[in-house]
């Protein structure tokens, strides 16, 4: 009961219009159609025509045959029920029925094909009702546009309101700019009446008073600025009080989202990025002075096992918060590592550091600059030596059958505890996600990048080897090469600390906090 | 598996637009251009072009454009644009026409939302429409049915992908609360459908909770129904019991449709006679109450089915059928008296006979345009009656001997053979039907007619009173004699010229030559063929003298006949009649008029005269009757008619055979494996997939489902299309589909060094058309590749397909190319042997235009051996029958018939000669209606007839 396709087609076989409504491929639809013609019979009284695999019902149409391609086992009534529509829809849509007429309302007599027999199926319709469905006239639709614009006259009645008060307002402020005080008083509107003490309101209330108010207003300021750090800006709990223009907008724009709430807009707020890669993001720097050891590793090992490249880059970096602790000397410890090569920031003291390993500015006088991290020193290490890699993998793929059995192994050294580990193995783009027999951690398949990751969150002592096992389709063992690692340690290689902040004009040494993290930058089984 | 195709557009490439002219119009504001560029879009897009720029045109330009005709027309396409990368990973653009999706699904304009649920009914990629899925549900609710229904196709087709089931996990859950809610019947039609797909339980359990209510249910819903209960039934057969009752019940429905259908359903289900029985019933209540042919036609097909596999039955149901004759259209009748006669008892045949006797009379009546070939079907069918059961013959054949007279030579020389057959094989019948032979003899019109009859009353005019009435009656038919007389000469000589004027007029209408039924040129006149116009001219212009103006138009073949029936009437006179008076008197009248007939042969008032052979006949006759002997009386009383009882039996034998033939082939060999279905396994098929015929049909249809050949076969296709030590070795295997051909071509590169750009090229000779444009490829070093290319067959021609392969070298910029080898496309993959009637053979000969005539030139010393190498170097299929080819008489003609799968017809004759040196000499003619197949034969031909190889 599935009609394959409608199609409209010339004598000669060419198709002019042709809907398929079931999967076929365009050799085989068009093979059909210029066969059909020559299957016809002339002088038949009976318009089907039934080859070893399909069954024509057509009907001339002038110069041209309006066909259906059915299979054989279709029920011929219903088929005829259908044709006997289409045929009847084919003038309607097209005023001249030759090859040029159609071509050129192909597209409308596709739209209306489409009404009539929905994938194979017939609809029951009539071709008063294709020609609605066609129109598309919606009253639905009429309706919402009427709604539409009668909110977007409202709006902008609403607009001209407010620009009119805005005038009015402007036009007040001219005229309070001459007469004293008024303007601000307006322009704090009755908020400043319930949030303000009553004594401020007296003050305001005094007029012509003018420079009083106005150290009323810069008394204020103190406490609020000390109140924002502690609170988030965008609690409204507490209205600010009439505080000029800044905050006054912040109101506003909160006011807006209200509204929009209340009028049914969904308004996300909490639009934080979702954290991807299990990158920790830095808390911002809450200590005064703040030092980060940072280390980077790109390592590529080999499949087989070796070392293929071991490159470790690390920076001492200092962040000060105020201007005033800025004359310091960091006292830093280093652990020894004979592979590591400490270089310093040209204008930190060099003597000073290889001496007594203080960091220091050569020019004791000046201080540190604020604002982003300053690194002070760097240091490089490089190393064929295994025993140094943090984390090795083994992978050992085999082929059975039509299917590849992988089996993969990480191995951690005593010296290091590492977070977020997350192995990414390339699987060629699959239908269904891997079969995972077994695994330490967790995994996940990413379809879009075609990349299975496992996941172990913390490797210590518990768990220094672990092992996958997962199973995909064959594939060539070499594409699931490169498998890319990250994860993040406390430990470094340089095993550097900062001891003790100095500072340079006496008194308290600053609080300082110290940060170390080793991290990956590109670490790849190749 | 290829991609597919929804649509097709005729596109004029003169009218092609440029891509960036398209882009303009479409980055404009007015609609209407808008809508024009983006039809030639999407007819760019048809035609192969790919134009990647476009996309983000539209993206930018049309998606926000709210013109319905436009969001339609962008959703086509959308339909037709690529939308996976090689690997078939979603390209990311993709992702933008997303939200547009969902506006559309969100749009006021219920048909917005219900064209792009559409849609979304043809999408394949989930990761489109992944974030649409919400406002797919939300759509189900919609007040709307046009969307409801439309919101339930979207579901089925997502939840039938691959993983589908996993984005909506509940979906057959929820369209189950929805149909049972739902009133529109075509969106409760789909819902249905859905479970049916989906969720078979489902559909199977609100149907046996809802069976009392099928009757009320739409005629849409109904068919899914039948379309279920047939499915359940073929995967679970102990269930069919609970179903019957439906089925039986929607037997009554007021809908034509679902009654064929739940004949059908019906038929597949149940072979118990009760079933069948309703089936056939209900069939041939449609093919009373129908009117549409194409309806009549498909019905008897069924009735037909059910004939071969139910006999019994069908055999009550013969009254009904044959009511069908009453349809005006020959292929009506001529399928209803197929189904008909082999339906044919002892016990219907009278009843069977009756009617087919009223039908014949009701020809003579009216003057149907289509009456003659109607009633030569019925003399036909009534002939094979009667054969079958000869007790019968005695009503119908005095009946049919009417026709004798009848204009279309056709019908009554179907009724002389008919005669000649039966009076042969029932002996009682032979007085009555000589009597009556005698008395309507004198109407035949025709000179084939005439001679049959002639050698009728020669060979069974036994009795004495017969024998003098058959002379009597012949020489009152032949009138005074002689045919014309010195005195008489110039009346005759007008007459004759009238005549000759008539002959020749007649002669030219017929120009071609006539071919005998063996194949061969006619060398007899032309005119005597045809059916002869009343013989007004001839003197005493009688009526009862039609054979003699036959004679005068100079038909001496008929006149030989006439001689020797006369002769052998004679001999059998002197055998019965004891008065050698009377024997002598006849004898002597006789020999007069061989007599009349030479002198009539060899004067000068016919245009031609006296042909060799019949003179010589004529001449024996008159030799014969002036000195018999006893051995020449043997052989023309007796030897003569045993021959022909030879001929009879043979021919039943024949019979037999095929007979036996086929009804061994429908039986299975003793050592044929026995397929379980559930123990099958095809690639990619789950098993209800494999059980469900309909399924089957279908992905025959849609060309999905390949017939699962030898590979060995593959392997023997394989060709070679470059050498060893080219850079790049290619060979391909061809494979060759009904209208299309297969190239799979494996492409290997030799060298050390990546090929970028390779590129296949093919072109085609003949009536082939290469389908895709080639793509370009790297090959790594040492590495293969396989590409595919389709190629359209749109003719049965031999084809060439030749090609190169171009590439680049990374270092050198340069195109280097390798010719491949020419791959030839044989015209034996599309024709195949075919079997049609001689006449038919003789009409189309006549008709078509092509002739390609081939000498024959072979080491085949053989005339039979040399035919057999024609007919299977060219798969065709000999018409002439096995006993006429037998012997070794020196010549030999054949026809043979082969049909292409285009419904083409190739006609080819043979006629070959022994000569002196004993190699075999003629000519081989092939027509056609077009040139292709008569030459592509033609080389066939030349090439294999060499032979022995």
């Amino acid at each position: 009961m599935v009609v394959l396709a409608a199609s409209i087609i010339s004598k000669s076989g060419k198709a002019i219009v042709s809907r398929q409504f079931v999967d076929m491929s365009r050799i085989r639809i068009e093979g059909y159609l210029a066969a059909f013609p020559k299957l016809v019979g002339t002088g038949k009284q009976h318009t089907y025509v039934e080859t070893e695999n399909v069954r024509y019902v057509y009907q001339p149409i002038e110069s041209l045959y309006l066909l259906l391609v059915t299979n054989k086992q279709s029920n011929i009534l219903e088929d005829l029920e259908t044709l006997r529509l289409l045929s009847k829809l084919v003038p309607e849509y097209s005023y001249t029925l030759d090859e040029e007429g159609i071509g050129n309302t192909a597209f409308e007599i596709l739209f209306a094909f489409d009404e009539v027999i929905s994938l194979g199926h017939r609809e029951n319709v009539t071709v008063a009702q294709v020609k609605q469905y066609c129109e598309m006239e919606s009253h639905e639709e009429k309706l919402h546009k009427l709604v539409l614009q009668s909110k977007i006259n409202e709006t902008k009645d609403v607009m001209k309101r407010k620009a009119s008060e805005i005038d009015k307002s402007k036009i007040e402020k001219n005229r309070g700019e001459k007469g004293g005080f008024m303007s601000l008083q307006s322009m704090g509107s009755g908020r400043i009446d319930t949030g303000f003490g009553s004594d401020t309101s007296i003050s305001s209330n005094s007029g012509g008073f003018g420079s009083g108010s106005v150290f009323g207003l810069s008394t204020d300021l103190e406490p609020q600025s000390s109140n924002s750090k502690g609170r988030p800006p965008a609690s409204a709990s507490a209205p600010p009080k009439g505080l000029g223009m800044k905050l006054g907008k912040m109101q506003r724009t909160n006011q807006f989202l209200e509204s929009l709430k209340a009028e049914g807009e969904v308004i996300v707020e909490d639009v934080r990025p979702s954290i991807g890669q299990s990158k920790p993001v830095a808390p911002p720097p809450s200590d005064p002075v703040t030092l980060t050891v940072e280390e980077k590793l790109n390592v590529t090992l080999k499949q087989d096992g070796g070392l293929g490249s071991f490159d470790l880059q690390g920076t001492l970096s200092l962040q000060i918060l105020n201007q005033d602790d800025g004359l310091i000397q960091v006292q830093v410890e280093t652990g020894g590592n004979p592979g590591i090569l400490f270089k310093t920031h040209p204008n930190v003291n060099k003597e000073l550091f290889s001496g007594e390993n203080i960091l220091g500015l050569k020019d004791p006088n000046r201080p540190f600059p604020t604002g982003d991290g300053v690194s002070l020193l760097k240091w490089r290490m490089q190393s064929a030596d295994e025993s140094f890699v943090p984390l090795s993998i083994n992978c050992w793929p085999s082929v059975s059958g039509n299917e590849t059995y992988v089996n993969l192994e990480y191995e951690v050294p005593p010296m290091f505890d590492l977070q977020n580990v997350v192995i990414s193995i390339p699987v060629l783009a699959l239908r269904e996600p891997p079969r995972v027999q077994q695994i330490d951690g967790e995994w996940r398949y990413d379809s879009r990048k075609s990349i299975l990751e496992w996941t172990i969150v913390l490797i210590d002592n518990s768990n220094r080897s672990g092992s996958m096992e997962f199973v995909i389709p064959a594939v060539d063992t070499s594409e699931l090469f490169p498998i890319s690692v990250c994860f993040t340690s406390t430990s470094t290689f340089s095993d550097l600390k900062v001891v003790n902040v100095l500072p340079l004009k006496g008194g308290n040494p600053p609080k300082y906090s110290q940060r170390t993290l080793l991290s990956t930058e590109n670490y790849q089984v190749v | 598996m290829e991609k597919s195709c929804s649509l097709l557009v005729h596109f004029d490439k003169g009218a092609s637009a440029l891509a960036n002219e398209i882009k303009e119009a479409l980055e404009s504001n007015d609609v209407p251009a808008k809508i024009e560029a983006m039809k030639k879009a999407i007819m760019l897009l048809l035609n192969g072009e790919t134009l990647p720029q476009l996309f983000i045109t539209i993206v930018r330009y049309v998606l926000p454009c709210d013109d319905h005709t436009v969001q339609k027309l962008l959703l086509f396409y959308l339909e037709i644009i690529e939308k996976t990368d090689v690997k078939g990973r979603v390209l990311p653009e993709m992702i933008l026409i997303c939200q547009n999706l969902r506006n559309n699904l969100q749009h006021p304009n219920e048909y917005i939302r219900g064209v792009t649920l559409r849609f979304l009914c043809r999408l394949n990629e989930v990761e489109i429409f992944e974030p649409l899925i919400p406002s797919i549900l939300s759509n189900l609710e919609h007040r709307h049915p046009y969307v409801r229904r439309n919101a339930i196709l979207a579901i089925m087709s997502i939840y039938k992908l691959p993983q589908g089931e996993q984005h909506l996990v509940d979906a057959p859950e929820t369209i189950e609360k929805v149909l049972m809610s739902e009133q529109d019947p075509s969106a409760k039609r789909n819902a249905f459908l859905m479970l049916f797909n989906c969720a078979q339980d489902r559909a199977i359990n609100y149907l046996l909770t809802n069976v009392d209510r099928v009757s009320d249910w739409g005629e849409l819903l109904q068919m899914v129904v039948l379309e279920l209960i047939r499915k359940v039934c073929r995967t679970n057969k102990a269930e069919k019991g609970k179903y019957i009752k439906i089925i039986i019940s929607l037997l009554n429905a007021p809908s034509t449709a679902v009654i064929y259908e739940c004949a059908g359903t019906l038929v597949s289900l149940s072979s118990a006679p009760t079933a069948i029985r309703a089936a056939a019933n209900t069939y041939c209540q449609l093919l009373m109450s129908q009117s549409d042919n194409n309806v009549k036609l498909i019905v008897l097909d069924r009735l037909n089915e059910l004939k071969t596999s139910h006999r019994d039955i069908m055999v009550d149901m013969i009254m009904d059928v044959l009511r069908a004759l009453s349809s005006p259209n020959l292929d009506i009748q001529r399928k209803a008296l197929d189904i008909v006669l082999e339906l044919i008892t002892p016990r219907n045949v009278n009843e069977v006979v009756l009617i087919l006797k009223k039908e014949v009379m009701k020809t003579q009546g009216g003057d149907l345009e289509k009456g003659v070939e109607y009633r030569q079907m019925l003399i036909q069918a009534i002939h094979s009656c009667a054969i079958k059961f000869p007790e019968v013959a005695s009503t119908v054949v005095h009946l049919l001997m009417d026709f004798l007279g009848d204009s279309n030579v056709a019908s009554a020389m179907d009724v002389i053979v008919f005669v000649r057959e039966i009076i042969e094989t029932s002996a009682k019948l032979r007085v009555s039907i000589v009597s009556r032979l005698l008395d309507t003899f004198y109407q035949i019109r025709a000179a084939r007619v005439f001679s049959c009859a002639l050698w009728i009353i020669g060979e069974y005019c036994l009795s004495l009173s017969e024998t003098e009435s058959g002379i009597a009656t012949i020489q009152q038919c032949l009138g005074d004699l002689p045919f014309f007389s010195i005195s008489e000469e110039n009346e005759v000589t007008d007459d004759s010229k009238k005549k000759s004027q008539q002959a020749s007029s007649i002669t030219v209408s017929s120009k071609r030559p006539a071919i005998l039924a063996d194949g061969t040129y006619a060398t007899q006149s032309a005119a005597s063929e045809t059916v002869f116009s009343p013989p007004t001219v001839v003197q005493g212009s009688l009526s009862t003298r039609n054979l003699r103006s036959l004679l005068l138009t100079g038909d001496f073949f008929l006149g030989a006949v006439v001689a020797c029936t006369l002769t052998k009437l004679i001999l059998r006179l002197e055998e019965v009649q004891s008065s050698k008076i009377e024997v002598n008197r006849a004898s002597s009248k006789t020999l007069l008029i061989m007599v009349s007939m030479l002198q009539l042969g060899q004067s000068s008032v016919l245009p031609h005269p006296i042909d060799n052979d019949s003179y010589d006949r004529i001449s024996l006759c008159i030799k014969l009757l002036c000195n018999t002997d006893d051995g020449i009386r043997e052989i023309w009383l007796k030897s003569c008619h045993e021959s022909f009882v030879k001929m009879l039996s043979d021919k039943q034998w024949h019979e037999m055979l095929e007979i036996k033939a086929k009804t061994q082939i429908s039986h299975s060999q003793p050592d044929d494996l026995i397929d379980f279905y559930h123990l099958k396994s095809r690639k990619g098929m789950s098993i209800v997939e494999i059980e469900d015929e309909v399924q089957d049909d279908l992905k025959r249809a849609t060309g999905e489902f390949v017939k699962d050949t030898n590979d060995t076969n593959k392997l023997n296709r394989i060709l070679q299309l470059t050498g060893f030590s080219d850079p790049v070795y290619a060979e391909a295997y061809v494979t060759v589909h009904q209208y299309d051909i297969v190239l799979d071509v494996t492409v290997m590169n030799r060298t050390k060094e990546t090929l970028q750009n390779l590129c296949l090229e093919l072109a085609t000779m003949g009536d082939l058309k290469l389908v895709e444009r080639p793509q370009n490829y790297t090959l790594a070093p040492e590495s293969s590749k396989q590409i595919k290319a389709n190629i359209k067959v749109s003719s049965t021609e031999t084809g060439v397909i030749f090609g190169n392969i171009v590439y680049e070298t990374s270092n050198v910029l340069e195109r280097n190319v390798i010719v491949l080898n020419d791959i030839h496309i044989d015209i034996m993959d599309y024709i195949s042997p075919a079997v049609c009637s001689e006449a038919a053979f003789r009409t189309m000969w006549a008709e078509f235009e092509w002739e390609n005539k081939v000498a024959v030139n072979t080491a085949i010393q053989d005339e039979k051996e040399f035919l057999d190498h024609i007919i299977t170097s060219t798969n065709m299929k000999c018409l002439a029958a096995p006993s006429a080819l037998e012997g070794k008489c020196g010549f030999l003609a054949a026809n043979l018939y082969a049909k292409s799968v285009f419904g083409e017809d190739a006609l080819v004759n043979v006629s070959i000669e022994k000569q002196a040196d004993g190699k075999l000499g003629g000519y081989i003619r092939i027509r056609s209606k077009t040139q292709g197949i008569a030459l592509s034969l033609g080389d066939k031909i030349t090439l294999k007839q060499k032979g022995s190889s």
